[in-house]
């Protein structure tokens, strides 16, 4: 079991300030988030991982909770040789379909600092 | 559209009722369909996909700090479960800079004997280690040779080598590699898929007793264990032949020997486990294994699907792994022993043999366990010839029916309708239908590990008391029948029936109430303040049964009488055994009777001379700690258990010291007698039969306990004398500060379900 730390999201401080003082332009930020809760959401990160999971939870640091998650790796060099290889001694024809690899992790945070760039399904 | 239907089934996945679970259930429903609901709603239905990288990123700039726009079901408790990424202590996948994704170690390379010897040992470890419980990414994949063979890229019939790249002439030392140590990996894994088989077939606890978690990854499922056994074959043929150094050659048959034996074992149902132990002794050449540690390596966590944080690789001593084999096998030969067909025929001798394997020493492992329980539960029967129904016919026979005809099985075969035989074999059929399940339980749940048997039983009593609603139905329904014999009341007026079947109910639900605080005081979940009430509440249990006994005795003798001579011997035998058996029975309850209430009136003398009690509590209230602690005994409906008043008057704070400890001690020689005529028992009277020295064993434990307790009173008195405290009332007295108390932690007593406190002079 890992032991209590900080998340990102429990290291901020409220500034006191209640969400029905904020402007009509938070509001629409709001809004918009909002909508985006429980779409499946791309988040490709400074390292070159791509997670893909259900958006749970943000918050103004950009930082992200996402469920069911998977996490998704470019090929290395021996992955593209060796679908290369099968490709040819299958015998097809056309270019060399290789997959990403994929594993499934669960519940992740992503901090906002290592995002990218950021895509939602649908 | 599609998607709203779906998300409209989801929420009529409700379940209907005011019952406590009803609300979780409910609540879980609805968080399932909002979820199905905002997932499933994409505008139009395409599976395109939108940057939206800027737009969120203004967005989330516009909260205030500290604000949170989250799915209204999602809980930050959860949260707090949340993988981090890029934390080294959290990302399995995080790479740090100036290191490599993968370890840097091609499979593939030819090694020398002394280092394939080296890793062939290391997964010997690694598998001793996993029977323990350690998850296989902590354990056997952590072998990169392990880790290629099982990799997802990999395709039957899988080669070290992928693909084409397939090394047509290959040096010695690539041989040791792609045909010994593979075939070394293949049938281990193989074995692994077996054992898993064998536990997941069975009860267990998951992480509690064993992580069946494989991480994403298949068990080389085109690979049969013939195959295996195959390979190891052509790799024995291979080393025969190789040039390779005599010793080692010797070392590394002995490896493919031990996996092509432990494969063959886990396969077939009757084998002997001993050969596998008898090759543990032959490790000596271990010694000449040349570690090659970049073989292993827990970076194979960042590719493996886990929910948890990067786990450190186990380590324990290659001696303590032979140890571990050396148990293991053990435990599986005992095993069979216990479970063999002269114990099968006495339920109650089974009973006593499943305890016994349960407290072997050290504990047998998962495996160990679910191998008993595939003995006894995988088939249709306990034993040849012995369905669970006989068994539990004979062990109702045993204990309150003997010689009767409603549990002969005769009695069953009667096809006439009008032969009141025929209508009480029906009756006892459905009441034996309805107590299966618990019954069973007694047998299967002392498989499982202590603290589960603890706290089953607790749910047991409560099942048992409902049971024995049914039962008193079914007893009155028989006796409308066959009438039984009535007798003249126990205490009071009135006369009474055996009603056998209640009875025999009562039985078990007592016993299992005994045992949930024996259970209890093992896994220490009494404070040192406790043990005065829990020893006077087994005192009371065992009193219950020991009248119980009693009654059921009265009606064997008035049966016995019955019989007729004519008829042939074996209602009397049956009789007679049953007889003996119940007077065991008896003198054990008496034994259970006396010893706790020696011990409760040691532990309530020492809490009214303020000697041991409770922390200062401000706000703790009597009467609810007590519904906590007695929650499992409170629902009773028959024969309900005494109140806290009843336990409180109970007391005997009145009585002097000297009083009190003369009476212990007169109580502690009662118990000792009970030891004595226990020990003269043959295995056939007391139905210890396979378990005979545990019997023993036990009984030493037993006598040593009491000796104890006789000690500590001794000791009390003394320090009491001392003080001129020997002859006033206690409650009167205080010995606080002049004697400290401390009370043995379970593995530290003469018998684990006996804590006797251990007492001292404080040296003023």
């Amino acid at each position: 079991m890992h032991s209590i730390r900080t998340s990102p999201l429990s290291r901020q401080r409220g500034n006191g300030m209640a969400d029905g003082e904020a402007n009509p332009h938070s509001v629409q930020a709001v809004q918009y988030l909002d909508d985006l809760l429980n779409k499946t959401l791309h988040l490709h990160i400074t390292d070159g991982r791509m997670f893909v999971g259900q958006l749970k939870c943000t918050d103004n640091e950009r930082n992200i909770i996402l469920a069911m998650t998977h996490e998704y790796r470019q090929p290395s060099q021996a992955d593209v040789k060796l679908a290369a290889e099968r490709h040819e001694k299958g015998g097809f024809a056309g270019n060399v379909k290789v997959d990403m690899r994929k594993r499934f992790l669960g519940l992740v945070v992503v901090p906002g600092q290592y995002i990218e760039k950021m895509e939602v399904e649908g | 559209m599609p998607e709203d239907d779906l998300a409209d089934e989801a929420s009529h996945l409700t379940i209907d009722g005011d019952n406590p679970n009803g609300d979780d259930i409910g609540f879980a429903a609805k968080r399932l369909a909002h979820e199905a609901r905002k997932t499933l709603s994409s505008g139009g239905g395409s599976r395109g996909i939108r940057d939206v990288t800027q737009e969120f990123a203004a967005a989330a700039k516009l909260l205030q700090p500290g604000q949170l726009v989250k799915d209204e079901y999602f809980t930050l408790f959860e949260a707090v479960g949340a993988l981090e990424i890029m934390d080294p202590k959290m990302d399995s996948g995080y790479v740090p800079p100036g290191d490599t994704l993968e370890p840097d170690f091609d499979v593939c390379k030819g090694l020398p004997a002394e280092q394939v010897l080296w890793i062939m040992d290391e997964l010997l470890r690694l598998t001793a280690v996993w029977h323990d419980g350690y998850p296989l990414s902590q354990t056997i994949f952590t072998s990169l040779h392990v880790d290629r063979l099982l990799s997802p890229d990999n395709r039957p019939p899988y080669h070290l080598f992928y693909g084409d790249t397939a090394l047509l002439v290959m040096t010695t030392e690539q041989r040791l590699v792609h045909i010994v140590l593979r075939a070394y990996c293949i049938a281990l894994v193989k074995s692994c898929a077996l054992v898993l088989h064998t536990i997941q077939s069975q009860n267990f606890y998951e992480e509690e007793d064993f992580v069946t978690h494989l991480f994403g990854r298949e068990l080389l499922p085109s690979t049969g264990a013939n195959d295996a056994v195959k390979l190891i074959d052509e790799a024995v043929k291979f080393l025969d032949g190789a040039d390779v150094d005599k010793v080692m050659r010797t070392a590394l048959l002995e490896r493919l020997q031990f996996a092509r034996t432990y494969i063959s074992l886990l396969v077939s149902d009757s084998a002997d486990w001993n050969t596998l132990a008898a090759m543990g002794r032959s490790a000596e050449t271990h010694k000449l294994a040349q570690p090659i540690l970049e073989a292993f390596s827990d970076k194979v966590q960042r590719q493996l699907a886990t929910s948890t944080p990067p786990r450190p690789m186990i380590i324990i001593s290659w001696d303590e792994a032979l140890e571990r084999w050396k148990a293991i096998c053990a435990d599986i030969v005992e095993a069979d022993r216990l479970t063999c067909f002269d114990v099968c025929q006495s339920p109650h001798a089974l009973h006593r043999a499943i305890w016994a394997f349960a407290y072997r020493e050290p504990q047998p492992n998962t495996f160990a366990r679910a191998y008993l329980q595939t003995i006894l539960f995988a088939s249709e029967q306990i034993t040849e010839g012995m369905a669970f129904f006989d068994l539990m016919l004979t062990d109702m026979r045993d204990l309150v029916l003997a010689g009767d005809v409603l549990v002969d099985p005769h009695s069953f075969l009667v096809e006439i309708p009008s032969d009141p035989r025929h209508k009480c074999s029906r009756i006892v059929e459905t009441f034996m239908d309805k107590a299966f399940d618990e019954y069973m339980n007694l047998y299967r749940m002392v498989c499982q590990n202590r603290c589960r048997i603890r706290r089953t039983f607790t749910q047991s009593v409560a099942i048992f008391d409902s049971l024995e609603t049914e039962a008193m139905r079914t007893d009155a329904e028989l006796d409308g029948i066959t009438p039984g014999i009535v007798l003249a009341g126990e205490d009071g007026p009135g006369n009474v029936t055996l009603t056998p079947l209640t009875s025999w109910v009562k039985y078990y639900k007592l016993q299992t109430m005994a045992w949930t605080i024996q259970l209890g005081f093992e896994t220490d979940i009494y404070l040192p303040h406790e043990l005065s009430m829990m020893y006077w509440y087994l005192m009371v249990f065992a009193r219950r049964e020991r009248k119980l006994l009693e009654h059921i005795e009265r009606f064997l003798a008035a049966r016995q009488k019955t019989f007729v001579s004519s008829r042939d011997a074996r209602q009397d035998d049956e009789a007679a055994a049953s007889q003996e058996w119940l007077a065991v029975l008896h003198k054990q309850a008496d034994f259970t009777a006396l010893l706790s209430s020696a011990l409760w009136q040691v532990s309530e003398l020492l809490m009214t001379l303020c000697i041991l009690q409770p922390a200062k509590r401000d706000y703790a209230q009597e009467q609810l700690l007590y519904d906590v602690r007695m929650k499992s005994y409170l629902g009773i409906a028959h024969d309900p258990i005494p109140t806290l008043e009843e336990y409180k008057s109970a007391t005997q704070s009145d009585r002097s010291i000297e009083d009190t400890c003369n009476n212990i001690n007169g109580t502690i020689a009662d118990a000792k007698s009970c030891l004595a005529y226990m020990k003269k028992t043959t295995p056939e009277q007391g139905k210890y039969i396979g378990t005979g020295e545990q019997w023993k064993r036990e009984i030493k434990q037993l006598e040593t306990t009491c000796v104890a307790v006789a000690v500590q009173t001794s000791q009390l008195r003394r320090v009491a004398d001392k003080h001129g405290k020997l002859l006033g009332a206690p409650r009167d007295q205080s010995l606080k500060g002049a004697v400290e108390v401390s009370i043995p932690p379970a593995g530290s007593r003469y018998h684990d379900w006996w804590v006797v406190p251990q007492i001292r002079e404080k040296k003023t």
